[in-house]
């Protein structure tokens, strides 16, 4: 007789303890992911760029080392753009799958507080799910 | 410096505050020359050292305010580095660790009005990521000696003409890492600081409106001490995603 009620309280405790972690936890997840979205974006703009201005290098310093001016030039700002290309894919990939930098992009739908929430529940309880 | 240009129209220098000059007289800079720059460097690191040594130096089990922080930091460095290298990654944690600090306490130093942000230097950012693009290619080759190549060499092409081309573009995308890593953080660090700049010159030439410009600042102040913390965990982030690689190169 006298356990029920004090389980109720508890019960009543875990809740208003979820509810509080759940407003202090939102809002400043929300501004740094779009942030971080922003910011991988500028990542993938400076991949682009620097490939393409890599080949354009390497192909400038072949043709003034052997005299042939637009040949390599030509070849290897295209070969330095496709690499360009290729590194933007891969940070694409990165994002697709939530690793790296893009973990931190995710936070807000992330599964880490969902975790500390189920921590705090009780196994045993049939109301709570 | 536009403070003082007062009514005179607009006399804005935002890329000024980026000179490097000699701290004691002197014009012209030689490779021994003490600079702002190693100034704002050295600061970085007693900062960084402080935080650490003098943090951790209690050893108490209820940890005092800097202790909690600098556990805190170590924490969530050793977790991103076991997070994103794995297990055998944590052997270079040190490393990581060291680069976190010094870009860190680097970026937020340079907040401070007045000072000097030596990573807005690319001169100093391409070291910072040419160190790690050549430990991060020695450890490949130790641990996969010439299978480490493999990495570059697509054996799923159909051809081999079409191998070699792929080779040079994947070598090319290779040499692209460190470039985009070095660029970005400078890059970052730069033209937060230059806006600043041309916003705090805009209120010495509004006059009474100034407050515009100044509330501007503030907020501005707010994204870059995000921009500082964030550019810090993206390098330290993108030197454990590079270690993976070279770690475990088969993709």
């Amino acid at each position: 007789m006298a356990k029920e009620p004090f389980d109720e309280r508890l019960k009543r405790l875990e809740d208003r303890i979820a509810a509080a972690k759940a407003t202090r936890e939102d809002p400043p997840a929300k501004g740094h992911g779009e942030y971080t979205q922003g910011s991988l974006a500028w990542r993938m703009v400076t991949e682009l760029v620097a490939g393409m201005a890599l080949g354009l290098g390497i192909g400038y310093a072949i043709d003034w080392a052997a005299g042939t001016r637009p040949i390599f030039l030509v070849v290897f700002a295209l070969l330095g753009f496709a690499a360009g290309v290729r590194t933007m894919l891969r940070t694409a990939a990165e994002v697709r799958e939530g690793r790296g930098e893009a973990a931190l992009a995710r936070r807000p739908d992330g599964a880490a507080p969902r975790q500390a929430d189920r921590a705090l529940r009780d196994p045993d309880d049939p109301d709570e799910e | 410096m536009a403070e003082e240009a007062g009514g005179s129209g607009f006399n804005i220098h935002p890329m000024e505050q980026f000179e490097v000059h000699s701290l004691f007289g002197g014009h012209t800079v030689h490779w021994y020359t003490l600079t702002n720059a190693t100034l704002w460097m050295a600061l970085t690191v007693l900062a960084a050292s402080a935080l650490m040594v003098l943090g951790s130096r209690g050893r108490s089990l209820v940890p005092t305010r800097g202790q909690s922080m600098a556990e805190a930091t170590y924490g969530f460095v050793h977790k991103m580095v076991t997070d994103v290298a794995g297990k055998e990654g944590a052997k270079y944690f040190p490393y990581v660790m060291t680069l976190f600090l010094f870009i860190l306490f680097s970026n937020v130093l340079a907040l401070i009005p007045g000072s000097f942000a030596a990573t807005s230097h690319i001169a100093v950012t391409a070291i910072l990521a040419l160190a790690v693009f050549i430990s991060v290619t020695v450890i490949g080759f130790m641990k996969h000696g010439s299978h480490f190549l493999n990495l570059f060499w697509v054996s799923s092409a159909p051809t081999v003409a079409l191998r070699i081309v792929l080779a040079v573009i994947e070598v090319i995308s290779y040499f692209v890492r460190p470039l985009s890593h070095s660029v970005r953080l400078a890059g970052n660090m730069m033209a937060g600081h230059a806006v600043l700049k041309v916003f705090a010159g805009f209120a010495g030439a509004l006059g009474v409106a100034a407050f515009i410009p100044i509330l501007a600042i503030t907020a501005m102040y707010g994204l870059e001490l995000m921009v500082a913390v964030i550019q810090a965990y993206v390098f330290a982030i993108l030197t454990c995603v590079y270690l993976n690689d070279a770690l475990h190169p088969g993709h």
